[in-house]
């Protein structure tokens, strides 16, 4: 009796004991480490770049550039910017940026006057150096300190060149751009113009639209309507291909439609691969990342002497459809 | 050895450490993980001080322009300065994660702080354009501040989520471990008070078993109590008690028995001599009388008769003497030659004495009177009642350690039964004895002097007569010390 009383308690209190510890353990384990406190800051050079065109394929390319090479030379760098080309909370974000005193800005160039008040005075009062991607400004408005990107005249011209060997150099093209004046693309324009100025047997036949999709579509409506004979047609913003493309294949077949454009709107290749568009200029925008952070700490460390206010030039290359037709 | 206070006191101290030891480490997990919350609670509210500040300046900045009064001025440097603390503050907030943005905060909190001083600047050099563009400034920068202090304080609410969730399942977990604690407690403390109080009563009732044992009054099994508290000092002492009163138990025995051996022996020898008292009327002149007798017949010229008289007279002197020292074989065996032949002359030609004495065994001591009535009784039961006599056989042989004497008769024999009584003392001794001194009483005697009981053994059989054997041995007896009164 009296052991059997022990045994039965001894035991019980064994399967206590274990289900105790099992338990403590769950409670007294180590808790979730809180984030490191600094005590010092980071002395490294803290950089930004900075986009109206958050999250688009273009965009990440280049930021991933950045983030490559800002990683292997020591350098903080954070991405900030707007989605679908804000351009107030873009330049909000630039000027927080100059607020902040980052050690430099890597920004897409915006071609208006908030733009370059912002670049030419502020940044250069609190002395912080802008590097302008992708996107140009005119180096007279803006102190910037270089430009790495394509050469968008270039860009036009490659474009054109292409247009008229698939158009036998003879019919209409319709050119779709920006109301706004954009300096990047008034530069595209006039590389295409150059070459379609060459061929007397081509019309080209401007349209302009603002950023909203019902803007692109009424713009595609009326060109459609007023130029039924245009078969050749130039998104000049990649950002309006997509509302053009299906405004064109609500009415007809979009197959007999020339269709060219830039990759640094946010579904070009989406379209291209669908067969839907047929050209593409194609640029590096990886490459724009890495030189942009490149150049900008060679600035700061006052490597190189200045740099080339004409700016650095990344490759572009024309990609066609696959199936050549 | 632990008193049983001891022990209580150990018990209640092993609870009470337990309970203390897992009321301080909850306390003290419980002030841990309220010490993180609170500075992660301090946290934010440092930062929304920032906001607070600037806010503040931008205030003052404001009153400041309009009425450009000393007061205001003073005012708004310590507006200032309080935004100079909140920044001092908040740059300890700095971690892994915020390093980046909080760099770029504190630079934006200078931003704001320079334009601030350059827009007093301006209006103390009465450059009002200027002064108001610069507040503008300031004003759009405390916007900035306040909308990056939620950016932060939402990245800080990101880092820390992970901590927040552990928090809230670390106190679910809690829960459980008190619910197991309290089992685990409640099962132990059980046991532990089960050994407890088996400790106390399993010696009390081996101590109640005992005290029963000696209540029934058996003292010979000792007490044991397994324990080592007052109960086992009691047990000792309880077991002193026993084999006390044990010994004495043992040793009051002892002297009744001894008492009542003694008893008995003075009531034997009261007896013979009581008997032989009865039987010696006068015996002085019955002596003389026969030796008077004895001449008589001599003179007369009956040698026989006068013999007869002599041994007759011998007879009576030495039963007169030899009853309460001890004797020789030697006497014995005199006077038992005298006895025989007397009765010879009783029964001239039916009576055959035959004698073997080894005379190397005479010297032996033994008690007076023994020899003789066994002889009487071989006579009484084998020679008188039969017509045609018997033979009596009487030996003395060394038998090593013992002087054997057998005495041994022709007559009827005995049964068994008769033969046990004879040897139990059962059977009185009939008149006609010479002395009056019968089987048993020589028996008891013989036994009291050798302190050995088997002395005397019978072998008879009915119709084949009787042998009495006699084993003395010669180291001698002890009952010699026993006092009684010369006559």
């Amino acid at each position: 009796m009296r052991k059997k009383v022990m045994i039965t308690l001894l035991s019980l209190s064994a399967i206590f004991l274990a289900f105790t510890i099992v338990s403590a353990e769950k409670v007294f384990r180590p808790s979730t480490e809180l984030p490191k406190l600094l005590t010092t800051s980071n002395d490294s050079p803290r950089l930004v770049l900075i986009t109206q065109e958050l999250k688009t394929s273009f965009w990440a390319d280049v930021a991933k550039g950045a983030e490559k090479l800002a990683n292997d030379k020591g350098a903080q760098l954070e991405v900030w910017g707007s989605y679908g080309s804000n351009s107030d909370e873009f330049l909000k974000k630039l000027e927080l940026a100059i607020h902040s005193k980052m050690d430099g800005i890597i920004v897409q160039g915006l071609d208006n006057e908030a733009f370059s008040e912002l670049t030419k005075v502020k940044a250069s009062f609190y002395g912080i150096p802008i590097i302008t991607v992708a996107n140009d400004v005119p180096k007279q408005e803006s102190l910037r300190k270089t430009y790495v990107g394509s050469d968008q005249f270039e860009a036009g011209k490659l474009l054109a060149e292409e247009l008229l060997r698939d158009m036998d150099h003879e019919g209409e093209i319709i050119l779709l751009s920006d109301e706004e004046s954009h300096y990047s693309q008034q530069q595209r324009i006039d590389g295409m113009m150059e070459v379609f100025h060459s061929s007397p047997l081509i019309k080209v036949t401007n349209s302009q639209t603002s950023r909203s999709k019902e803007q692109v579509v009424a713009a595609t409506q009326d060109f459609l309507n007023k130029s039924p004979n245009a078969k050749s047609i130039i998104a000049v913003n990649a950002n309006h291909l997509n509302a053009m493309v299906q405004e064109i294949s609500k009415r007809t077949q979009v197959e007999p439609y020339h269709i060219y454009s830039f990759d640094d709107g946010s579904d070009a290749f989406s379209l291209l691969q669908q067969g839907k568009i047929d050209a593409l200029v194609k640029q590096s925008p990886v490459d724009m990342g890495e030189k942009s952070v490149e150049l900008m700490m060679d600035w700061i460390s006052n490597e190189s002497g200045p740099l080339d206010t004409d700016g650095y030039i990344t490759d572009i290359e024309l990609v066609k459809r696959a199936d050549g037709s | 050895m632990k008193t049983i206070q001891q022990k209580i006191w150990m018990l209640v101290a092993i609870v009470l450490s337990v309970m203390i030891a897992i009321w301080l480490t909850l306390t003290f997990y419980n002030q841990k993980t309220q010490d993180q919350y609170n500075d992660i609670l301090q946290r934010y509210l440092e930062m929304n001080e920032v906001t607070n500040a600037s806010q503040l300046v931008i205030t003052d900045l404001n009153n400041f322009l309009i009425d450009p009064s000393n007061k205001n001025e003073s005012k708004l440097n310590n507006s200032t300065q309080e935004v100079f603390s909140a920044q001092k503050s908040v740059a300890d907030l700095r971690n892994v994660d915020n390093d980046f943005i909080l760099t770029s905060y504190i630079n934006l909190i200078d931003s704001f702080i320079e334009t601030v001083e350059r827009s007093v600047t301006y209006q103390n050099a009465g450059d009002a354009d200027s002064s108001v563009a610069q507040f503008s400034e300031a004003n759009r920068i405390s916007n900035y501040i306040s909308e990056m202090t939620l950016l932060i304080i939402d990245s800080e609410l990101k880092s820390y989520e992970l901590f927040y969730r552990d928090i809230i399942k670390k106190s679910d977990e809690l829960n459980q471990l008190g619910i197991w604690l309290l089992l685990l407690m409640t099962s132990f403390l059980l046991f532990l008070a089960y050994l407890f109080s088996l400790s106390i009563t399993r010696p009390i009732h081996q101590l109640r078993n005992a005290a029963d044992e000696l209540s029934k009054g058996r003292f010979e099994m000792p007490i044991k109590v397994d324990s080592n508290d007052e109960i086992s000092f009691l047990a000792r002492t309880f077991d002193n008690m026993r084999v006390s009163i044990n010994k004495l138990f043992d040793e009051t025995q002892l002297k009744a028995q001894l008492e009542m051996e003694l008893q008995e022996n003075k009531l034997l020898l009261q007896e013979s001599q009581l008997r032989i008292l009865q039987s010696q009327i006068n015996p002085h002149f019955l002596f003389n009388t026969l030796n008077t007798l004895s001449k008589k017949a001599y003179l007369e010229g009956s040698e026989e008769t006068s013999d007869l008289l002599v041994n007759v007279a011998g007879l009576f002197r030495y039963n007169l003497k030899r009853m309460d020292r001890p004797v020789t074989l030697y006497e014995e065996v005199v006077v038992l030659k005298q006895y025989m032949e007397i009765q010879k002359a009783r029964f001239p030609d039916r009576l055959y004495f035959h004698l073997e004495v080894d005379e190397s065994c005479l010297h032996f001591e033994m008690p007076g009177l023994t020899l003789q009535p066994l002889i009487e009784n071989a006579v009484i039961h084998a020679i008188e009642p039969l017509e045609e006599g018997g033979h009596i056989w009487f030996r003395i042989v060394d038998h090593g350690d013992i002087v054997r004497i057998e005495i041994e008769d022709s007559g009827g024999g005995m049964s068994l039964d008769k033969r046990q009584q004879l040897l139990d003392g059962a059977i009185m001794p009939e008149n006609g004895h010479s002395t009056g001194i019968g089987f048993s009483n020589v028996m008891k005697r013989l036994t009291l002097f050798y302190g050995i009981e088997t002395i005397v053994s019978i072998e008879s059989e009915e119709g084949s007569g009787t042998k009495i054997i006699l084993q003395l041995p010669k180291t001698g007896g002890i009952g010699n010390a026993d006092e009684t009164i010369d006559r």
